[in-house]
């Protein structure tokens, strides 16, 4: 056991991460991680997309940001609900480690979900529809901060204080539609009015979005390093609604 | 001897349901401390509390030496918990779930393997180390769950409800291991149902209910204050069942309790109560085929506190081992 903040803080990154792994193993290959999290993105990317006349590279580009944002916001509402009614959870909250450290490994399990997945959309965009990317740097800076970002999103709705998956799948689901629609995925900023696009301007996933078309068809309507920021900010922003349900799970029991 | 829990004023409230009321108590350094309550009684919102997983509306914790609202992480770093439902990761084998608790804990790298040897020996589990948890008994998960909790040598653990729905074996390994824990030096906070478990494992006992400690001393002082409930147990021939009611109208029977074959009449004084009963069974020509009597036993004190009907706990632990405790109260929370 180490000492000082620096030891106290190694400590606390090595927990975040042994949670992490934890997770990992028991939870990638759940059907509800499959189902939500691998599936969802690659039928709602062929859904809209099949039949229509659409470059390769704009597929590759609309493909990675379904999959960083789906994939990512699906962990943390199917995860900790779960662990919640398995009790598997109060183990993880009785352990010598900080609230926000917790948080992090939860984090991080569905970034990585996402980034993994990421990957294989992106090899079979390039290597078998033959996609280009522009800007290499910018695709992986995005695909990161997307997935940590939308990960956190995500652990919103599984800080809701329940025990029951059931009560946090609705709002996260309707949740991640909503901003499917209104955030350049499938109609591209261009074409909206101005009433969408500044609606659309509130959605996390618009600077997503963006920074693909940035990476991939360099043809990104915002400032791509304002998507990064953007996305950079989300990762704070959306944290901080846990901690507050988490505290609130701790006074009513959860 | 310095103190390894102190309660004070400790309160919660989950809406408007008082479930814990201006609660106090310690518990001694290397002592095994029983928390004893029937259902719905607080038992399990107070070892929430003491354990960080909720939050007291009131009152203040001081866990060896740190106040537990301040600093819980020095405090959780010395604490193990086993909680009522055995909460290990079934997906995982037992071997990953120990590596898992030692890495969360800190334990040294060079140390956890052979720790997580030694307790898996020690639990019978050595042979399914490398078994995903899903495949075990209740009983070997219970054992899992126990050694996790002690994988970082903690020096204060709490139980709750370790044994109910165990077999035989397995209740006596987890007995035995709470017997050499404490030799060792740990505090045990044993909360159970099971009044006998407390009377053999427990330095003091407290006994909770409506949320308030009703009484805290050693199980033989408390059964000392208890002498109103002595009694004296009698198995009469022939048909020595059929007797209950004329038995019970004997002068200084408070009231009778079938037991088996037999029946147990309570009594402030059995040496009185003897000379009737003899003189009961010659004249209607019964053979007395035993007689002995009692002192009170735990469960007399527990049920004379909290008010219960004798017979009453034997069926609130078959029911518990169905259902968490207090799920029945509220919605909000868990009691």
């Amino acid at each position: 056991m180490s000492q000082g903040i620096m030891g106290r803080i190694r400590d606390e990154v090595s927990q975040a991460w042994t949670v992490a792994v934890k997770d990992i193993k028991v939870y990638y290959l759940k059907p509800g991680m499959i189902m939500f999290g691998l599936l969802m993105p690659f039928f709602m990317f062929f859904s809209f997309s099949v039949k229509r006349e659409m470059a390769a590279a704009q597929g590759v580009a609309r493909l990675l940001a379904l999959t960083t944002f789906f994939t990512a916001a699906s962990t943390g509402p199917f995860i900790i609900p779960l662990e919640r009614r398995l009790g598997t959870y109060d183990r993880l909250l009785a352990a010598p480690m900080s609230l926000l450290s917790l948080l992090l490994g939860k984090i991080a399990v569905g970034a990585f979900f996402a980034i993994g997945v990421s990957v294989v959309a992106l090899v079979v965009g390039v290597g078998i529809f033959g996609a280009t990317v522009v800007s290499p740097g910018f695709l992986v800076v995005g695909i990161i901060l997307g997935s940590f970002s939308f990960s956190t999103l995500g652990l919103i709705f599984g800080s809701i204080p329940t025990r029951n998956p059931g009560d946090v799948q609705m709002p996260s689901t309707l949740l991640r539609w909503g901003l499917l629609f209104i955030s350049g995925v499938f109609v591209p900023l261009a074409e909206m009015g101005a009433v969408a696009r500044a609606l659309a301007y509130v959605s996390p996933l618009t600077y997503a979005q963006d920074l693909m078309n940035h990476a991939v068809l360099n043809a990104g309507m915002l400032n791509p390093w304002l998507d990064l920021i953007v996305l950079l900010l989300g990762c704070g922003v959306f944290l901080i609604p846990s901690l507050l349900m988490h505290r609130r799970s701790r006074r009513l029991g959860y | 001897m310095t103190n390894a829990i102190e309660v004070q004023n400790l309160t919660k409230y989950y809406g408007d349901l008082l479930a814990v009321d201006h609660v106090d108590f310690d518990v001694e350094q290397g002592e095994v401390f029983g928390f004893l309550g029937p259902n719905g009684a607080g038992k399990t919102t107070t070892q929430r509390m003491l354990t960080t997983l909720l939050e007291p509306t009131e009152g203040r914790i001081r866990i060896l030496d740190h106040d537990l609202a301040h600093d819980p992480i020095p405090v959780k770093r010395k604490m193990g918990l086993v909680p009522e439902e055995s909460n290990v990761y079934t997906e995982l084998t037992a071997w990953e779930n120990l590596m898992f608790t030692a890495r969360l804990y800190l334990v040294e790298p060079g140390e956890r393997g052979p720790r997580a040897r030694d307790l898996l020996e020690t639990f019978g589990l050595w042979e399914k180390r490398d078994v995903k948890v899903e495949d075990f008994s209740k009983g070997m998960r219970r054992r899992l769950s126990i050694a996790m909790a002690i994988i970082h040598h903690p020096t204060l653990l709490f139980l709750d409800e370790p044994t109910p729905g165990l077999d035989a074996q397995s209740t006596r390994t987890i007995r035995s291991l709470i017997r050499e824990l404490n030799a060792k030096g740990v505090t045990i906070f044993l909360t159970t149902h099971q009044i006998e478990e407390a009377n053999q494992l427990c330095d003091r006992v407290a006994i909770i209910n409506h949320g308030q400690i009703a009484a805290i001393d050693t199980p033989e002082q408390l059964k000392a204050a208890f002498r109103k409930v002595q009694s004296v147990e009698v198995a009469l021939e022939p048909d020595g069942q059929a007797h209950g009611e004329r038995l019970k109208a004997l002068p200084g029977v408070t009231h009778s309790v079938k037991m088996g074959d037999k029946w147990r009449l309570y009594t402030e004084r059995p040496s009185g109560l003897l000379p009737e009963l003899l003189e009961y069974a010659r004249a209607r020509d019964l053979e007395v085929v035993s007689l002995n009597t009692l002192g009170p036993s735990l469960e007399d004190v527990f049920l004379e506190i909290t008010g219960q009907e004798i017979g009453a706990v034997r069926h609130e632990t078959e029911e518990s081992q169905g259902r968490r405790p207090g799920a029945r109260r509220k919605k909000g929370g868990r009691r």
